[in-house]
């Protein structure tokens, strides 16, 4: 890849009170690269991708957006926001609104689109995700996974330069995991830059282009889905992969 | 039987200008207190610390002391600073911004009981904070804060009894003038607690048709 990175992450460090949850992680995301960010519980993964989007800031270090540091003062951050995409495990769908409106209304309140244009668009990213005949469905009424495909729907609809997707299934029923992890791998497809924290190990050996092992507050290790699961550099790698991918060796979460 | 017709005849056109006074000052009383509360209630939650404090006060001043000491306050005792006001003025303001504390306070409760949840995902598509609190809390904070502000205009018909002690001729201003003069107290003050308890009947079926028609589908609330 000879881009330059769409994201670059610089020894970012971060603690909560007491806690250092991240020491220092530095990472490079190049532009269509789907990165699984993999590791135990509580190792720091959500709380870096909220640094990029800053929802939350880094303490140190520093990240790059398309070239522009984010983490500079007096940057917008609403601004850099707007071309992050963000998927929560909990949807966060907004309770009072519709699907479509879900899509729509950071389309007419944050990119001042007209609403004609913003239905339409609207649409359009529902029927991406399959959900044009949930339009007027209100969260409460619709499933687990359509609601997740809904609120990806609401971050595709902020035409996003990068999309982070945090623990997308782990809030799911198991049958409904599937239809949302086709949206994503549809998504990476159709080249949409990705970063993903999850436990889908059937996803990041198929779709990542690479995955990041994190743990207490460091990457571990890196490489190609290959790389990682079959010849692992690190044996907390090693170790960490295998409990994960045959859970029936150690009941994990 | 003709006592009782001449005593309607006498008693209840004048209990009906008292209920209109009385309807008067509960309705801008309460448009007072939304005007003043919602700001309040928002800046009792995301407002700066300094900010957050001073509502607070204010809260709490109006929620800690008897409304007739404040009506009092208003009308008594704010001329000696130079500030008068006549009866009715008084009644309005003393009303609406104890009326304004109230409606902070249940503000308050909703906005906090919003999930967080969401002020994250609207912040996430790039909403400023006031577009966020704007478009996407206090729609939601307002239908949960319904319920308890149907108490406040259930209170509030009530409390505005208190104006009688300031010669405001309300509802209950007009039957302390009528039980005077025809020496029937009983009478009186029983079809004026009916004539309150119509008022109140009535906006409580008002209310909860509002709460109805703004459920969020999907979404059950209690109550």
């Amino acid at each position: 890849m000879a881009d330059q990175p769409i994201v670059r992450i610089e020894n970012v460090r971060k603690a909560f009170g007491p806690t250092q949850v991240l020491k220092g992680i530095s990472l490079s995301v190049y532009p269509r690269q789907v990165v699984v960010l993999v590791g135990p519980s509580g190792t720091g993964k959500s709380t870096l991708l909220r640094c990029i989007n800053l929802l939350g800031r880094p303490d140190s270090g520093s990240i790059w957006l398309e070239g522009l540091e984010i983490t500079a003062p007096k940057v917008n951050e609403d601004k850099v926001r707007q071309r992050v995409g963000m998927v929560f495990q909990e949807f966060n769908l907004f309770a009072h609104l519709n699907a479509l409106q879900n899509v729509t209304i950071g389309m007419t309140k944050v990119l001042g689109m007209h609403k004609q244009a913003a239905h339409a668009e609207g649409m359009r990213e529902l029927e991406r995700v399959g959900l044009a005949d949930r339009a007027s469905f209100y969260p409460a009424q619709l499933s687990g996974g359509q609601k997740q495909r809904v609120a990806i729907a609401r971050a595709l609809g902020m035409d996003p330069h990068v999309m982070l997707f945090d623990e997308p299934t782990s809030a799911l029923d198991p049958e409904l995991t599937g239809e949302v992890l086709e949206v994503m791998q549809q998504l990476a497809k159709e080249g949409m830059t990705m970063i993903v924290v999850s436990h889908e190990m059937s996803f990041a050996r198929e779709v990542a282009d690479r995955i990041v092992f994190m743990e207490g507050g460091h990457v571990v290790e890196e490489g190609s889905p290959e790389q990682m699961f079959t010849n692992p550099v690190s044996d907390r790698t090693r170790e960490f992969l295998s409990r994960i991918t045959d859970p029936g060796q150690d009941e994990h979460k | 039987m003709n006592e009782l017709l001449l005593f309607a005849q006498r008693v209840l056109p004048v209990l009906w200008q008292g209920t209109i006074i009385t309807v008067q000052l509960a309705s801008v009383s309460l448009l007072l207190g939304v005007a003043l509360g919602l700001p309040l209630g928002v800046l009792r939650v995301y407002g700066s610390k300094w900010v957050r404090r001073t509502v607070m006060i204010y809260i709490t001043i109006f929620q800690g002391t008897p409304l007739l000491v404040q009506l009092f306050v208003v009308y008594y005792g704010l001329p000696q600073l130079g500030l008068t006001f006549d009866r009715f003025a008084a009644a309005y303001i003393t009303l609406g911004l104890n009326s304004a504390a109230y409606q902070a306070e249940y503000l308050r409760g909703a906005l906090i009981s919003v999930s967080e949840g969401q002020m994250t995902a609207a912040r996430a598509i790039g909403m400023s904070k006031g577009q966020a609190i704007w478009n996407i809390i206090l729609p939601q904070a307002l239908r949960l804060v319904l319920p308890a502000w149907s108490n406040e205009v259930v209170s509030m018909i009530k409390y505005t009894a208190v104006v009688y002690l300031i010669a405001v001729p309300d509802l209950m201003g007009q039957a302390k003038n009528l039980s005077s003069k025809y020496f029937a107290p009983i009478p009186v003050y029983l079809t004026v607690a009916l004539f309150y308890l119509v008022l109140v009947g009535i906006t409580y079926f008002i209310l909860r048709e509002v709460e109805r028609r703004l459920q969020i589908p999907g979404l059950t609330m209690e109550g």
